[in-house]
């Protein structure tokens, strides 16, 4: 338990993981040719799939250190929310390049951009690439921490667009989305239930550190 | 005078084969066919419940200009959900121990002559197959150009004696959630229907296929027989049928009732109507590459001669 708490709290195995996952997934299928008969469709798919989990783990950390501040492991993972992040972005990117390179010219890519399908993505890779780029130190003391925190809070607009734009991708079914909904909205009700108690009664030290860390 | 006027299909005396090179060809197909059935091939067109016979290409469809999708493609990335969302999950999930031999299918409800067929004894009762090219445009604006066994919906349709008062064909694919993982999930509401209005079922271009590229189908493509409407989304091509039935009302459809705004009932392939999600005015070719680029999409799928009578008057855009 010790040695996992000490390798995941890494810098370099956090990277290691957020890249390696596009390298696996996305870059070896690429170069060993097992993408199938539409290989940029393949990689629209599941770059999209990557960017959507990825932003999903990174908006579970915070209620996850509420709920849980004492566990070693969560702490651990929390110290790469800025990594996490930014990957999802990245991965957001990936995905719309091959949006990109899948309409092949730029009247078919034109015709994708009247669809409101593709403007809910669009605003939801726009929400990231703004906290991705004010997502360093220089950015938190230039706007100060309150207004950082304000203007990250986006993060949790574009979930919510996200799992829209991801539920009405399938056709009529969204096997994706609901599982995100449920376990962002089951972690933040059992955040903002925890901090209200604790509100309340300000007496156990443990709640008092969980009202810290949040703040 | 008679004279004779050529449908848009028919291809010029010049690009037919001479008999002679073309029985020749036959002849050393046949050899290679001799050659392949020693080999690993043997299981499956013995076991295939439509396999045993002759079959060749039809003159009339034969598509040029075009090229085929390779057997690699059209057996390796399938929407068959029943089987799995991924393209790539029919091709495993179909072929663990789902059994499509024997099968029977029922042809029944408005018609003069109701029956249920081994499906073997069915293409026997049509004549046997043919062999048709024709382009698959699938709504997800990809698509490809497969040569399909089979044998002409309108056969089977005369041989049922519709009643005067059915109006519409329902086709019914299996419901088999035993051995179908898809089907105990109950996002869809299986099984698999589709419908077609009587004209459309008795034109030409319908198609009742068996195989593809001379093999009997591949589970994963919809063994035994399956729906092909080449001027439609795919979706319209209902896979592994079981019933067939003649009705009076539209039949109801699976992609229509789970989202009516984005699957019409006609479904004609159609660049000036847009999925609500993409534009449908180009496509995808299976197999060109990620480099490869669009293609425009042609109206009716390029079968616009053949069939753009069936809508004479209708709104396109209304009835998509």
């Amino acid at each position: 338990m010790k040695l996992l708490t000490r390798v995941l709290s890494r810098k370099l195995v956090a990277l290691a993981i957020l890249i390696g996952i596009g390298v696996w997934l996305l870059l070896v299928p690429a170069l060993t040719n097992q993408l199938g008969a539409n290989p940029l469709d393949r990689l629209l798919h599941v770059s999209g799939e990557i960017a959507i989990w990825t932003l999903g783990a990174v908006l579970s950390l915070t209620p996850l250190r509420v709920l849980f501040p004492r566990s070693t492991i969560v702490n651990a993972l929390n110290r790469h929310r800025r990594y996490i992040g930014v990957s999802a972005c990245v991965y957001g990117l990936i995905h719309f390049s091959c949006h990109v390179l899948y309409q092949g010219d730029w009247d078919d890519l034109l015709q994708s951009f009247t669809k409101p399908f593709t403007w809910f993505g669009l605003a939801v890779l726009s929400i990231l690439v703004v906290l991705a780029l004010t997502s360093n130190n220089w950015s938190v003391r230039k706007l100060g921490a309150k207004r950082w925190k304000l203007l990250h809070r986006l993060a949790y607009v574009a979930a919510m667009i996200l799992i829209y734009h991801q539920s009405i991708a399938g056709k009529g079914h969204w096997y994706i989305a609901r599982w995100l909904l449920l376990s962002l909205l089951v972690l933040q009700t059992a955040r903002l239930i925890k901090l209200s108690l604790t509100r309340r009664s300000k007496l156990s030290p443990v709640s008092v550190k969980a009202e810290e860390v949040s703040h | 005078m008679h004279i004779e006027r050529k449908r848009s299909w028919q291809l010029p005396d010049s690009a037919v084969t001479p008999e002679t090179v073309y029985l020749g060809r036959r002849r050393f197909l046949g050899a290679c066919a001799l050659g392949l059935m020693a080999g690993a091939l043997l299981p499956r067109l013995v076991r295939a419940a439509t396999s045993g016979f002759p079959d060749s290409l039809d003159q009339a469809y034969q598509l040029s200009g075009v090229k085929l999708t390779s057997y690699n493609d059209i057996t390796g990335y399938n929407n068959f959900y029943e089987w799995g969302l991924e393209k790539s999950d029919p091709k495993v999930n179909a072929n663990r121990g789902w059994k499509t031999d024997p099968w029977t299918v029922e042809i029944g409800g408005l018609c003069a002559k109701p029956a249920k067929y081994d499906v073997n004894s069915l293409v026997k009762a049509m004549g046997g197959i043919e062999q048709r090219n024709y382009r698959h445009r699938c709504v997800e604006a990809w698509s490809m150009v497969i040569p399909w066994d089979g044998f002409p919906l309108a056969k089977l349709v005369a041989m049922a004696e519709p009643k005067p008062e059915a109006k519409y064909l329902q086709f019914t694919s299996f419901m088999d959630p035993k051995n179908c993982l898809g089907q105990r999930s109950n996002d869809f509401p299986w099984p698999y229907t589709e419908g077609l209005t009587l004209p459309e079922a008795t034109n030409e271009l319908a198609f009742l296929a068996t195989g593809i590229y001379g093999k009997p189908l591949l589970n994963q493509n919809g063994a035994p027989m399956r729906l092909v409407v080449p001027w439609k989304y795919g979706f319209k091509g209902a896979k592994s049928l079981v019933r067939i039935d003649f009705v009076a009302e539209q039949p109801r459809t699976l992609w229509n009732e789970m989202a009516p705004n984005e699957y019409g009932f006609y479904a004609n392939v159609n660049p000036e109507v847009d999925h609500p999600r993409w534009s449908q005015k180009t496509e995808r070719v299976i197999g060109a590459g990620v480099f490869g680029g669009r293609q425009p999409t042609l109206k009716f799928n390029g079968y616009g001669p053949e069939v753009a009578g069936l809508y004479a008057g209708m709104d396109l855009r209304k009835n998509f």
